[in-house]
């Protein structure tokens, strides 16, 4: 499969923005959408990761045929969270938009579908980590960078409970 | 302009007022203090010291930034030839037990205030007369009253915000009218949700009830500049920022970046190299750094001290290095009270006491967590704004230890479960998109954490000591550790536990605090489980005192038995209190200089 095709980069940005619940807005400010699409490609490959888009595709594509937004969200959750082979992928993604690091996959799916070279726990970039989506969904400054300023620790918090 | 950094050649061939191992908070003072006197002097530093230029020290906070995990020296490269301890992640200390002594400390210039939190207490009066008045540990030789006024000179140096109105109601003595430089650092939300439910309850601890009362803690942070310091000292503070450009244009107050361990990106809290950068006369220092001290070099004519042998590294990655020599008239170990006892024992120094690298303490930390009723905006401001002092003194330390309760508006990091590792678990449980931030909104924004920091007397058995068999990858001796916690502390820790539930009941917070007995400082008392973290405020391994029998240095920290060698730093005490050790470690510094001119002078 060639992923190469500014499609898959578009399928990408909307299953980003399904499972981490940010606008492609929020998405495309954090400067990583490039890096990591190409990250994850150089570490898993064309063929599951296009998998994986096409799936998401194919659903988003259902959903809004029929007008019913559950054949999104069940579809994620069954057919791609639950799924040997993409669930660890999907689960992978998430992680990385929202601390920049990217886990090694559990040893399972490495016997199952092949150890890949670059596959280690890393941190994409150093400056993809105050990037990371995990601080803005909680309402703070990532530790150490873009400091929110003299004394607004003692204003209330930016974030509810639903 | 900086202080000046040499080469090995330019050492061989210079004959200091004084050579000062180590550049950390207490060397720096000593070599400011000196050379400002006309004094030559010479640091050497053990690790690199590449964070004296900006760029330097951006380079840190980028490694910091790429590091996957973000401990007390993730900004600070691995340096095999100076390995900094760093939670029983490598094995620099050579661990005998029975318990972990574990922490971290620093080795690059600046040592460990690189990343330390700042907080800068006071000890108070009676943790002086520790073993007079309370039959525990040691007395030290000196009392508060003589150490004020260098207490005094640390706060200016050191830039410290907070208010004394609050201290004083621990019954700390100020000079009348004395404020601290700058004003305390505003409380967190966090803070006042707890003030309001806890302030003025009280819960009783060995038949004497405490009144539970929230405090700001003083800290070496930029604030808002106190006007009343003027009165003090004639001109309002200005505080100094950023190291290695003009420190006066780049003042910065706290930003909240909320890393203050391990590295603060805008030098808004100090460090050692903020002393180092503002020598007056900093041609008079000179600096070798990635210059490791081995030996301390004794004439055995006449007893004195003639030079420190070092082994000098060109390049960290590599295990080449030459041996040098740097000679002087005085010797000031300034190492921190690890490498200070080990570079002794090292150097087979005679010691009338046999006390270097005894009575080693520390201050172990019980964490006891909880998750608040409503959110608290977890993971913002400085790591720590306020506490609860009011368990710091007491006649129950006759029988049990004295503690301080730090407010961590961090959340539950420390504890084992960061943020990161709640998304994880919840990634891992195909939480996504809005539920996710949902559940991270409930599980992370209402963390808090209370670390209960508990005296630990000095103890003849907790010890540093050296062993051939022990040694890193220049040959140097790794420091191997023998340590214990007494009965003495134990009580308290399980006390502090229950006050922790007091507390979480009247906020009322759900208790998550486990201890896991497959934790490494697992230990039981009186039937529950434990375990505690150590509070890198290593200490007492070259204690002051009266004698040259009960003591390694005199009141002035001078050697009783090498006339013109000065052991700096927390080794020096007897006792640490509840007070973070960095603020008395500078009072000493002062102390221990004045001698130091009058020895140089005569």
């Amino acid at each position: 499969m060639d992923i190469d095709t500014p499609e898959f980069m578009e399928y990408f940005l909307d299953f980003s923005v399904a499972v981490t619940g940010f606008s492609r807005f929020d998405l495309q400010g954090t400067g990583q959408v490039s890096l990591y699409f190409s990250t994850i490609r150089g570490i898993i490959g064309d063929q599951i990761f296009g998998e994986l888009l096409q799936t998401f595709h194919d659903l988003d594509r259902k959903a809004k045929r029929e007008n019913n937004q559950s054949v999104l969200t069940d579809g994620i959750s069954f057919e791609i969270l639950v799924s040997g082979k993409l669930g660890p992928i999907a689960r992978n993604i998430i992680k990385l938009w929202y601390t920049a690091i990217w886990y090694q996959l559990p040893s399972p799916w490495q016997e199952k579908f092949g150890a890949r070279q670059n596959d280690i726990t890393f941190i994409v970039s150093p400056y993809a980590y105050p990037e990371g989506l995990l601080w803005p969904a909680i309402g703070v400054n990532p530790p150490g960078a873009k400091a929110p300023g003299y004394g607004t620790w003692s204003e209330p918090p930016s974030v509810k409970l639903s | 302009m900086t202080i000046k950094s040499v080469d090995c050649q330019t050492v061989s061939k210079t004959f200091y007022d004084a050579v000062i191992v180590g550049s950390g908070v207490a060397g720096a003072i000593v070599a400011k203090q000196l050379s400002e006197q006309g004094k030559n002097v010479l640091i050497l530093e053990a690790g690199t010291s590449r964070d004296l230029t900006l760029a330097g020290f951006q380079s840190y906070v980028e490694t910091f930034y790429g590091a996957i995990a973000k401990h007390a020296n993730s900004p600070y490269p691995l340096n095999l030839n100076a390995l900094s301890p760093t939670d029983g992640l490598n094995s620099y200390f050579e661990e005998k037990g029975p318990m972990p002594l574990s922490g971290s400390y620093t080795r690059v210039t600046g040592g460990t205030t690189m990343h330390w939190q700042g907080t800068t207490l006071r000890m108070l009066p009676d943790d002086f007369k520790l073993r007079s008045k309370y039959g525990q540990g040691l007395d030290w030789p000196i009392e508060y009253t003589d150490l004020m006024p260098y207490y005094r000179k640390a706060e200016y140096e050191i830039g410290v915000s907070g208010n004394t109105k609050e201290q004083k109601e621990l019954d700390i003595p100020f000079l009348p009218g004395y404020v601290f430089p700058m004003k305390e650092l505003p409380p967190s939300y966090l803070d006042e949700q707890i003030r309001e439910k806890i302030d003025g309850t009280t819960f009783d601890l060995d038949k004497e009830t405490i009144k539970l009362k929230l405090s700001s803690f003083p800290q070496g942070r930029n604030s808002v500049p106190n006007p009343d310091y003027a009165l003090y000292h004639g001109d309002v503070f200005v505080p100094s920022g950023v190291t290695s450009e003009n420190p006066l244009e780049y003042g910065e107050r706290c930003q909240g970046n909320a890393s203050c361990v391990p590295i603060c990106p805008v030098q808004a809290k100090y460090d050692a190299r903020r002393t180092l950068g503002t020598i007056a006369f900093p041609d008079r220092v000179h600096l070798l750094s990635q210059a490791v001290a081995s030996r301390v070099e004794i004439d055995p004519e006449n007893g004195r001290v003639t030079a420190i042998h070092y082994k000098h590294y060109k390049d960290k990655n590599s295990p080449q290095y030459t041996i040098g020599t740097a000679k002087g008239r005085l010797f000031v170990l300034a190492a921190n009270a690890i490498e200070n006892a080990k570079l002794m024992l090292a150097s087979e120094l005679l010691s009338t006491s046999g006390l270097i690298g005894n009575n080693m303490m520390d201050h172990p930390f019980i964490l006891t967590w909880a998750l608040m009723p409503q959110v608290i905006g977890t993971m913002r401001g400085p790591l720590v704004t306020s506490g609860i002092g009011t368990f710091r003194k007491g006649k129950f330390r006759k029988q049990q230890s004295a503690f301080g309760i730090a407010i961590e508006n961090s959340g539950w990091g420390w504890s084992g479960t960061g943020a990161t590792d709640v998304l994880r678990d919840a990634v891992n449980r195909n939480r996504y998109g809005k539920d996710l931030r949902q559940e991270l909104i409930d599980r992370i924004s209402r963390q808090l954490l209370l670390a209960f920091m508990c005296e630990l007397p000095a103890d003849y058995s907790n010890r540093v000591t050296i062993d051939p068999q022990y040694k890193d990858r220049l040959g140097n001796y790794r420091p191997v550790i023998h340590f214990n916690i007494s009965d003495y502390c134990k009580k308290t820790m399980a006390d502090a536990r229950k006050v922790s539930r007091e507390i979480f009941k009247r906020l009322k917070a759900e208790d998550y605090t486990h201890y896991k007995n497959s934790d490494p400082a697992y230990f039981e008392y009186e039937g529950e489980g434990y375990w505690y973290r150590g509070g890198n405020h290593f200490s007492g391994t070259h204690v002051m005192g009266t004698s040259k029998h009960n003591s390694v240095v005199n009141k002035n920290l001078r050697s009783w038995d090498y006339e013109n060698l000065y052991l700096v730093g927390s080794g020096s005490m007897p006792s640490i209190g509840t007070a973070n050790t960095t603020l008395t470690i500078a009072a000493l510094s002062f102390l221990a200089s004045e001698q130091m001119l009058k020895d140089l002078n005569t």
